[in-house]
């Protein structure tokens, strides 16, 4: 086994650059989510690893070895396609034995082999069915086990769940974590829903236009994003505008002076609270609070969300949970304060 | 379900079927009628029902060797045929510009589009002692003197296997753009080669497509008239012109249709053997 290290890798179609300038080290037995918007480059990214696509620039290394230039079949990866793309003209065991008698695998070896992987997976019973007659679930656990039987040094999923339905989806993102888990590999793993990235990834990459915006743990991305794209797509997040006029000194559009944690270079710039971090509190406190007026109340059960709208026109978002008496109510005056430890600062 | 069919729709279906049903097996069963009757040079038929004919044409040595040469080229030509229309067809398959695929599905085509007539004359200029393939030989210094092309087996295999081409590779193109771009990545990320997942891929998926397609190929081979004719020669004896022979030339309606239903049946018999074995090799 081995960790992947990408540096500078581009790849670029015409003047479009799908991933430009990415520079991940993926550490050993890890499981990294490159998460993203649609188009962001993420695929490609996931080709590169794989040998599917030749970066423009930069290179691909597993462990120590440069393998920029060595071809698919040579690169030992397993793969899981989005869809699967078990063979539809081979059983479920034939096509987990796919990779191996083609590395020189005596037949025992082989036979051992996919009874191990099938029992991995727990697809034994269903050994000498078609693929054609799987359900979505099943189908999936056989690709894994195809992509696992040749002992690659890397796993590679792309969007591995978008064929199951929610519930089914839920399951199967435990179960291929635990399974990664059990065999230590190093595994990169491609979605663009984030709670599936936070749910079962080590560390999390956020791409954007085809760059990698920031790299860090769920928490990382969530408590300290490093930029504006990067809080508002993981989880939701209230951004006022201004501009930042001295260490932890903010000041709004409209010139209020308000405070923020950790460092921010002076200049234009949003303040930025979670939604769960607001308070809408009668009182006013200066340097973290603004007068906003309750646009809209929208109860989900456990938690209630109030829109609100500020005096210059900022549309924020509070959740706080659901009580009974004395709640703010549509057309309520009120002011929203949180505590100067959770706004951060973005460009 | 099944009590809500709706026959109605069905029901306008039928004339249809009976008048394809009548173009196509009224003159079969009219041929199949006429094989049996026997010739004669006045009434022209005599109106009996003897297999006399197929006795004749079994023994007789000329026709078994006519029947052996037909279906020796057909073959010859499917297998050829299908050795080229495979990689070219994969390759338009897989070609990524939509334009360029476009193109290239046009220029297959286009020698569908020139008569057979007017094809075999082409080839005729090409590949007479004086054409164009003998003065390139001669010109880049490959031969010593025109060697002859024109009406030999070997020309009319090549005649053939231009005319099939096209019929094979659509066929076969058309089967293998069913077949996910993904399933040859994941053999490949399994260890095989492009190469080898061709071959443990694309070919047992594409099985259905190279069965049609060597069926289509053969049976237009063995059913060949104007190939055999301009390009094989006087000399080059095939089923399709000794059956046109009899009834055009010597009048012979009954004799031709007997030949007609022993090319007919042999090469259904041998389309239905070939397929069954590929098949039982495949799926
Ligand atoms: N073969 C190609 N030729 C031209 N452009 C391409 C090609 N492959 C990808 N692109 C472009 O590169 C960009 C990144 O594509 P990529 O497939 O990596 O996105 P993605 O993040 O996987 O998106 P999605 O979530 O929609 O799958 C897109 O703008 C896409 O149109
Ligand atoms: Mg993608």
């Amino acid at each position: 086994m081995a960790g992947v290290t990408l540096s500078n890798i581009r790849k670029t179609y015409g003047t479009l650059a799908a991933v430009d300038d990415v520079s991940i080290e993926i550490l050993d037995g890890e499981l990294l989510a490159l998460l993203g918007p649609s188009g962001c480059g993420k695929t490609t990214t996931l080709r590169m690893i794989a040998g599917f696509v030749a970066p423009t620039a930069g290179t691909v290394r597993f462990g120590g070895r440069d393998v920029t230039r060595v071809p698919v079949h040579k690169r030992n990866v397993g793969m899981v396609f989005q869809g699967y793309a078990l063979f539809p003209h081979l059983t479920v065991a034939k096509n987990v034995e796919f990779g191996l008698k083609v590395r020189g695998w005596d037949k025992a070896k082989i036979a051992a082999r996919v009874t191990e992987m099938l029992h991995w997976v727990q697809m034994e019973a269903l050994a000498e069915r078609s693929p054609r007659a799987l359900s979505g679930g099943q189908q999936q656990r056989v690709a894994l086990a195809r992509a696992m039987a040749h002992e690659p040094e890397v796993l590679l999923l792309d969007e591995p769940f978008s064929a199951l339905d929610a519930k089914l989806r839920g399951q199967m993102r435990t179960e291929i974590r635990e399974l990664q888990r059990q065999a230590g590999i190093t595994s990169v793993f491609v979605t663009h829903d984030q709670e599936e990235a936070m749910a079962i990834a080590d560390r999390i990459g956020v791409m954007n236009h085809g760059r990698l915006e920031q790299l860090g743990s769920a928490e990382d991305l969530y408590k300290r994003p490093v930029s504006r794209f990067v809080a508002g797509f993981i989880g939701k997040c209230n951004f006022i505008e201004g501009h930042v006029t001295g260490p932890g000194r903010f000041e709004t559009a409209n010139g209020q002076a308000l405070q923020f944690s950790g460092e921010h270079s002076i200049g234009p710039a949003a303040l930025c609270f979670r939604p769960e971090h607001g308070v809408l509190t009668p009182l006013a406190t200066p340097g973290n609070s603004l007068p906003v007026t309750v646009k809209a109340v929208t109860y989900l059960g456990p938690v209630t969300e109030y829109d609100l709208v500020s005096e210059a026109g900022n549309r924020l978002l509070v959740s706080a949970s659901s009580s009974g008496e004395g709640a703010p109510k549509e057309g309520d005056k009120l002011s929203v304060a949180w505590s100067i430890g959770d706004a951060f600062v973005v460009d | 379900m099944r009590e809500g069919r709706n026959w109605g729709g069905s029901a306008l279906v039928v004339p249809a079927l009976f008048l394809v049903a009548a173009f196509l097996l009224a003159p079969l069963a009219l041929i199949l009628r006429y094989s049996f009757d026997k010739y004669d040079p006045v009434k022209l038929m005599l109106g009996i029902f003897s297999p006399g004919n197929y006795v004749q044409a079994v023994a007789d040595p000329f026709y078994q060797n006519v029947l052996s040469t037909t279906a020796y080229i057909a073959a010859l030509s499917t297998v050829i045929v299908m050795l080229l229309a495979f990689p070219v067809a994969y390759y338009i398959s897989r070609v990524e510009s939509q334009r360029l695929r476009g193109w290239l599905i046009i220029l297959t085509m286009l020698p569908l589009l020139l008569g057979n007539a007017v094809r075999s004359a082409a080839w005729m200029i090409v590949m007479g002692t004086k054409g164009v393939a003998n003065a390139v030989m001669l010109g880049v210094g490959l031969i010593e003197e025109p060697i002859k092309i024109l009406y030999t087996p070997t020309a009319v295999v090549i005649a053939l296997v231009s005319v099939l081409l096209p019929f094979a590779i659509i066929t076969l193109q058309s089967v293998m753009d069913a077949i996910p771009t993904s399933l040859e990545e994941a053999g490949q990320s399994l260890g095989h080669s492009p190469l080898r997942t061709v071959f443990e891929v694309v070919l047992p998926l594409a099985m259905p497509g190279v069965v049609a397609a060597a069926a289509i190929s053969f049976a237009l081979a063995m059913n060949a008239y104007a190939t055999p004719v301009l390009i094989g020669g006087p000399t080059m004896k095939m089923m399709g012109p000794a059956v046109y022979d009899q009834i055009a030339k010597a009048n012979n309606w009954p004799f031709g249709s007997t030949l007609a239903c022993i090319l007919m049946v042999v090469t259904l018999v041998l389309t239905v053997l070939s397929t069954r074995f590929l098949s039982r090799k495949y799926f």
